[in-house]
């Protein structure tokens, strides 16, 4: 096979939050098999460390004081948004938890 | 017309120190040189606050090299009341609240930043194509891609529209470009200058670094943004001193040049331009080795993996709440969700994150992911090893000179196998810096690049400047009024 | 008695009480007006980057210290990804593979109930829902939360209560913690299943139930209904369900997703934190006494059980106590008067005992002066306020008042009979019946003594005298 099922790409697109056309489906069905074939070659590598790297960077972490700082972002991130309501973000009801 | 900006900073410096000329002179000549250049470079321009800032300037005293000098940045670098759009549809508007932490440094420098310039979208691309506002035409033959995705940063500079700008390097984002382009390129040590205020693309790979003319700025302005950030976890303020060592001498340096550098699969004439510098340097008493590295084959996949899995989760946040585009006819939540993403963001990018997305669920994360960390450490060993024996590696920057704007854009892996040679650097965050070091029969400019140990940039700055100034390149011909 | 046992595990969520959210500077503190404590890290803007509050580590590393967890030396976070409107990043930031505690427990009636793991993540924004609309008060947005996971080891909602109380008082007194279930600085879901053989039946789990008895509440209609699922030939799904506080029943939230991929992976913005042994002994130092080793000193000390609960439950009280546990004063006279008059006089003027004016060194007085049988029950409750609310010594305040402390009967006996001598027609009253007589010989006396007896000695010894002359 040289290209993802509907069924696979929808997942993926939905795993990402994407709502794709028809079109969109056909084309990704096989441009993403493609990126896939590509990175299945890792499945061919031998290595000899079972060592996580996480992030080329081997000092430990710093921690921050535990001070508090008073900012005052408020009204700019509230209106940054598309759904501002009073001192609120207003968005679809979600009701299951 | 005046051409402060075709001098080096060196002599600008004195004209503003005696008061030759002011910074708003700098100002102008970049305003009416960018406005004059159809290369697509910039997505926003900052007129006003440019002027602003050089008119305060007059009154302060010429403190430090880079006093007065014009800068522009990546349009994925915060700046806060200055639009910041990551070249995407998602953030056309979006107005920050707060300032990268190099733009902090770029204040306290006070240089001035004349604007914000165009890349691939969310830093997702080589060639600038992936971006919302157009690709960068590349100085050197308009029909050409700048590369990508810094291409406006490297672009800009090369056409001298202004003397300095910063990229980022994901997979080889500046030097790729770069190399293209005909400027010098630094992808610093990860960890070295605070990625506060850059908009991820990679976490664990990206770096901010300068796009300069010549190899002295890019050392001075390297140090102007890198220190200590308590804000970025991954930051360190250590081992700088990155001109000290320019003008001393090269003979005894050890070099390598791993095999996988000089394959077939990198076009003739870089590869041959590649080998007259070789050649230069081992007339020059530089000990070089052809090396064999172990894995370097594997860099794309492993690229993919890393880079796509962690931005597939850093892209999540645009979801159309909080800020940026948002689809405003949603009936319900997950169709606000679905229908701005899809419509905020290109093709390239749903490609990536929907990849991304796929190699972190289910048992995918155990077979892909993982396995991608561990080949990651295997990796980091195998560079570990050339540098016990070297001081530097070294090869081309780029398997290809510039191509054709349009001709790649149907191959998905295009734009992956571009950073063929740039992006095994960013999985283990060693330093590079890219050069031009001549041009092919079209006259196109080749790239080199030179892979330093961590924290040792100030090596790379060495060798780079030494060959500088054998070469002694004429890189003027990309900005013919 | 029914031929099912039901296994219950429970997933607690506590909020840190710490100064700074986890993750970023911004105050811990979502009880502010709605939306101000807040950064452009809390919301997840493009660029920003987590650091790490040292106290939400110290608190953390408390957490797991007091609840006999061995400390993950070396840890990371790991991202858990998922769309939701209170989760400003698109993802979470937590401890998946790297839980900084683990393999804990907490004895319930003797018995070993097994905590799985303690990891560190941060809490999403609050929502509030009105009128088929969600509001987002991002205020909670990354307030550090601690996640302790139980084994499946309990069977009964009397164990499952009393596990809960009992990390809920140790979270207290290690001051990580409110612990106030009923406003959601501590949340609880719990994981129900039954079977009538040895294999584990399927599980559901009960998100969210506001108070501990409501947990037990949960947790009988739970073995119920399953109960009657599986009477009925049917089958149990592994489902989430709701507790309903206003019929005592669970609901059905949503049945277990099987696209529930949280895709995690490690988070390279905060990477590998290495906890040093000398951070541990000193977080160590720092735990005070906690409930169980207050309850072993306690009983020791004869103080009564139901008293020994209450100081348990009441931990200024017992902190002032554990000031004595050093010396020999009688503990359960201490305990006496701190959970009676004191008490009532704390709760009655909402003070701490350390508000007061009982000093260390007033009290240990006074707990002496009664279990010697200096001063009477009767007399410190005369007294009490004068101790809670002055600085003068117990003995300063009963000399102000005229109440004696001496307890020489020699001399008070020499003094009396001075008196009764003087007064034969008195005593001759007095013997004749006239109770006005003694009143008027108490009085000589006093005048004598300078009220530096206590008057119902003077009392005791004037009667006794009185009849033998």
């Amino acid at each position: 096979m040289n290209k993802l099922t509907k069924e696979e790409v929808l997942h993926v697109a939905n795993l990402a939050r994407l709502d794709l056309s028809e079109e969109e489906i056909e084309k990704f069905s096989y441009q993403l098999k493609e990126i896939l074939d590509s990175i299945n070659k890792i499945n061919d590598v031998q290595i000899s460390t079972d060592e996580l790297f996480i992030a080329p960077w081997t000092n430990n972490t710093t921690l921050r004081e535990d001070n508090y700082k008073e900012y005052t972002m408020k009204e700019d991130i509230l209106n940054n948004s598309s759904y501002r309501f009073d001192n609120f973000i207003e968005v679809g009801g979600v009701f299951d938890e | 017309m005046s051409k402060y900006i075709d001098m080096p900073i060196s002599e600008i410096n004195k004209l503003l120190k005696n008061k030759t000329i002011k910074p708003i002179d700098l100002v102008n000549e970049c305003f009416s040189r960018i406005e004059k250049s159809d290369l697509n470079a910039f997505i926003t321009l900052d007129k006003e606050n440019a002027i602003k800032k050089a008119k305060e300037l007059e009154n302060l005293p010429v403190d430090n090299l880079l006093f007065g000098i014009p800068i522009a940045l990546k349009d994925n670098i915060v700046t806060k009341n200055l639009k910041t759009t990551c070249a995407s549809k998602m953030l056309e508007d979006f107005v920050p609240i707060y300032d990268s932490y190099v733009k902090e440094l770029i204040d306290k420098n006070n240089m001035i930043v004349i604007g914000k310039t165009n890349m691939d979208e969310f830093a997702m691309g080589s060639s600038n194509q992936t971006s919302f506002f157009g690709p960068v035409k590349n100085p050197w033959n308009k029909s050409l891609v700048s590369g990508g995705s810094s291409g406006g940063s490297a672009a800009c500079v090369s056409a001298h529209l202004v003397p300095f700008a910063l990229g980022s390097d994901t997979g080889g984002s500046i030097r790729q470009p770069s190399a293209f382009c005909g400027t010098v390129g630094m992808k610093p040590t990860y960890g070295r200058v605070s990625r506060y205020g850059l908009i991820a693309f990679a976490s664990s790979m990206d770096q901010i670094g300068p796009i300069t003319k010549n190899v002295y700025e890019n050392a001075v302005l390297l140090d102007a943004i890198s220190g200590k950030d308590e804000r970025d976890l991954t930051n360190i303020d250590k081992d700088k001193n990155f001109t000290s060592l320019i003008g001393s001498p090269v003979k005894g340096m050890k070099l390598a040049i791993p095999s996988f550098y000089i394959s077939d699969v990198i076009d003739k004439e870089i590869l041959n331009k590649f080998n007259e510098i070789k050649y230069m340097l081992i007339d020059m008493g530089i000990e070089i080795d052809i090396v064999d590295m172990k894995y370097l084959e594997n860099a794309v996949s492993l690229y993919q993996i890393i880079a796509l899995g962690e931005a597939s989760s850093n892209l999540a946040r645009f979801d159309g709440i909080k800020y940026g585009y948002s689809y405003k006819k949603a009936k319900n939540l997950e169709e606000l969700y679905k229908k701005t993403r899809s419509l905020g963001f290109g093709d390239e990018v749903k490609r990536r994150i929907m990849v991304g997305s796929f190699l972190l669920s289910g048992k995918n994360k155990n077979e892909y992911y993982d396995k991608a960390l561990m080949l990651r450490n295997a990796f980091n060993i195998e560079f570990d090893k050339v540098f016990k024996d070297y001081d530097l590696i070294i090869g081309p920057t780029t398997t290809t000179l510039p191509y054709e704007i349009g001709s790649s854009l149907n191959d998905p892996n295009k734009g992956f196998l571009d950073d063929i040679l740039t992006n095994p650097v960013n999985m283990v965050g060693l330093p590079a810096l890219s050069m031009p070091i001549g041009f092919s029969s079209n006259h196109l400019p080749i790239g080199m690049q030179i892979i330093g140990k961590k924290f040792d940039e100030k090596t790379i700055y060495k060798l780079a400047s030494f060959i500088e100034e054998k070469l002694n390149l004429d890189l003027g011909g990309a900005y013919n009024e | 008695m029914s031929k099912y046992t039901a296994t219950i595990g429970i997933e607690i969520h506590v909020e840190l009480k710490t100064n700074s959210k986890v993750f970023s500077p911004s105050k811990n503190d979502y009880n502010s007006t709605a939306n101000t404590n807040i950064c452009e890290i809390d919301l997840g803007y493009p660029g920003v980057l987590p650091t790490l509050n040292k106290g939400v580590i110290m608190s953390a590393l408390k957490a797991c210290l007091g609840l006999n967890c061995n400390i993950n030396k070396k840890m990371h976070f790991d991202r858990k990804n998922y769309f939701y409107p209170d989760l400003p990043k698109g993802y979470q930031i937590t401890q998946a593979r790297t839980p900084i505690g683990c393999d804990g427990y907490v004895l319930v009636d003797n018995k070993k109930i097994r905590i799985e793991r303690i990891h560190i993540e941060e809490d999403t924004a609050k929502s509030l829902h009105a009128n088929n609309k969600t509001y987002l008060n991002y205020n909670r947005a990354g307030v550090p939360l601690i996640e302790i996971v139980s084994c499946p080891d309990m069977h009964t909602k009397e164990e499952a209560m009393k596990y809960l109380e009992r990390i809920r008082e140790t979270l207290f007194y290690l001051g990580v913690s409110d612990c106030k279930i009923e406003e959601g600085s501590m949340r609880a879901d719990v994981n129900v299943s039954i079977s009538d053989n040895d294999t584990l039946g399927t599980r559901t789990e009960i998100k969210n139930i506001g108070s501990i008895s409501n947990v037990g509440i949960a947790i009988d209609y739970e073995i119920k209904r399953q109960e009657q699922i599986i009477e009925s030939g049917g089958i149990i799904e592994e489902e989430t369900r709701k507790f309903d506080s206003a019929t005592n029943t669970t609901v059905l939230m949503r049945k277990k997703e099987t696209g529930n991929d949280y895709r995690y992976f490690p988070e390279p913005d905060i990477p590998y934190l290495e906890i040093f042994d000398d951070m541990i002994s000193s977080v160590k130092e720092s735990i005070v006494l906690l409930p169980d080793e207050r309850r072993k000193i306690y009983l020791e000390r004869n103080i009564l059980p139901i008293n020994v609960e209450k100081l348990i439950n009441n931990k200024d009280l017992s902190d002032y106590l554990n000031n004595f546990i050093e010396t020999d004063i009688n503990f359960k006279i201490a305990s006496n008067l701190l959970l009676t008059d004191i008490l009532s006089y704390l709760n009655k003027n909402r003070l701490s005992i350390f508000d007061t004016k009982l000093s260390i060194n007033k009290f240990n007085e006074l707990v002496t002066l009664l279990s010697d049988g200096i001063i009477t029950n009767k007399i410190f409750k005369d007294i009490m306020i004068d101790i809670l609310e002055s600085d003068s010594s117990v003995k300063d305040i009963l000399k102000e008042k005229n109440i004696s402390l001496e307890t020489d009967t020699a001399s008070l006996e020499e003094i009396i009979k001075k008196v009764l001598l003087d007064n034969e027609k008195s005593v001759n009253d007095y013997k004749a019946g006239k109770e006005n007589a003694l009143k008027f010989l108490m009085g000589m006396v006093m005048k004598e003594v300078k009220g530096s007896f206590n008057p119902k000695l003077v009392n005791e010894t004037l009667i006794k005298m009185c009849k033998k002359m």
